[in-house]
């Protein structure tokens, strides 16, 4: 930022305001990301996160994973801690891909997409995303259950 | 007020919660936090540095001359191929797409590479390949590529 105050003092000042302005943003969501994290990893039990989201949860949870992520924002910054977290905690392969999928409908950015793209893009889109999170989820499982390291290593 | 206003107050509402129940275990939970904090964060304010000064010099106009004179299948896949790879704010991804629409590509060019911009990344591939490792990211990052794909076929035919 500095380098570029010296080619060019105006586009320096823009950078450093952008950059300013979409860290402080995401910087108040990153914090709440943390500390919901910490507070999961003390008071999330691995039994009652894997009857939610675990394997045990069959096609509710997963339904769940494909679903509810939609109307979460933020950015793969701070879903990949958070999911970290959860998986840890015993949700299955198939949830957390499908929870990323979904997420990525990204429903808090709908006034945005709908003003840009339209509103009939916003709805196709997250209207596919959602059986499509559930088969990335289930695929995804599928082959890293097939797959596995060829030393005996559990991970 | 903005969301990250209502996230935070959520959470240190949780954080008041969990500190009446139980103190010690509010007090670990915070060193859970700090430790993922410390972990996450610097990682983070390179990558903001380092899309800010991309943005500053790279044209958006370059990147939709490349994308908006395709309409055949490939364009798709060169759409996504630019997703993956463009630093871009996730806020910024849906007007610049709109920018993308105006300079003549079809919807499913724009499609591909919307998703890919929001879930691949170069950028956040070293985190996930940390947190999740590699099979996981690979089989991950792979299968998006492939699925967004489709969707852009989809996205390509039916009339929007």
């Amino acid at each position: 930022m500095g380098v570029i105050s010296i080619f060019s003092p105006a586009k320096g000042l823009i950078v450093g305001r952008v950059a300013y302005d979409a860290f402080a943003k995401a910087l108040k969501i990153i914090i709440a990301v943390f500390i919901i994290i910490g507070l999961i990893q003390v008071w999330v039990s691995p039994q009652t996160l894997s009857r939610i989201l675990g394997k045990e949860a069959g096609w509710k949870g997963l339904l769940l994973a494909s679903t509810v992520p939609v109307f979460i924002g933020g950015s793969l910054f701070t879903i990949f801690p958070l999911l970290k977290t959860l998986r840890e905690k015993g949700a299955s392969i198939a949830a957390t891909i499908a929870f990323i999928t979904a997420w990525s409908g990204k429903a808090p950015l709908l006034p945005l997409e709908i003003a840009f793209l339209g509103w009939k893009f916003a709805i196709l889109r997250i209207s596919i995303i959602i059986p499509f999170a559930i088969v990335m989820g289930l695929l995804s499982e599928f082959i890293l259950e097939r797959w596995k390291p060829r030393k005996e290593v559990t991970e | 007020m903005d969301v990250g206003s209502i996230y935070l107050i959520v959470a240190f509402g949780l954080l008041l919660l969990s500190a009446f129940r139980d103190i010690e275990k509010t007090k670990k939970a915070l060193k859970v936090t700090g430790r993922v904090a410390l972990t996450v964060l610097p990682v983070l304010f390179m990558i903001f540095i380092l899309m800010g000064v991309i943005e500053a010099f790279v044209s958006k106009e370059v990147i939709a001359q490349w994308l908006g004179s395709g309409s055949s299948v490939l364009s798709i896949v060169i759409g996504e191929i630019v997703g993956c790879v463009a630093l871009i704010q996730p806020a910024a991804v849906f007007p610049f797409a709109g920018f993308l629409h105006k300079s003549g590509a079809n919807y499913g060019v724009i499609v591909g590479f919307v998703m890919t911009a929001i879930l691949i990344g170069i950028t956040t591939l070293p985190l996930e390949m940390k947190l999740f490792g590699k099979r996981f990211t690979i089989v991950r990052n792979i299968l998006t590529f492939v699925i967004v794909f489709i969707i852009g076929i989809i996205f390509k035919v039916v009339p929007l």
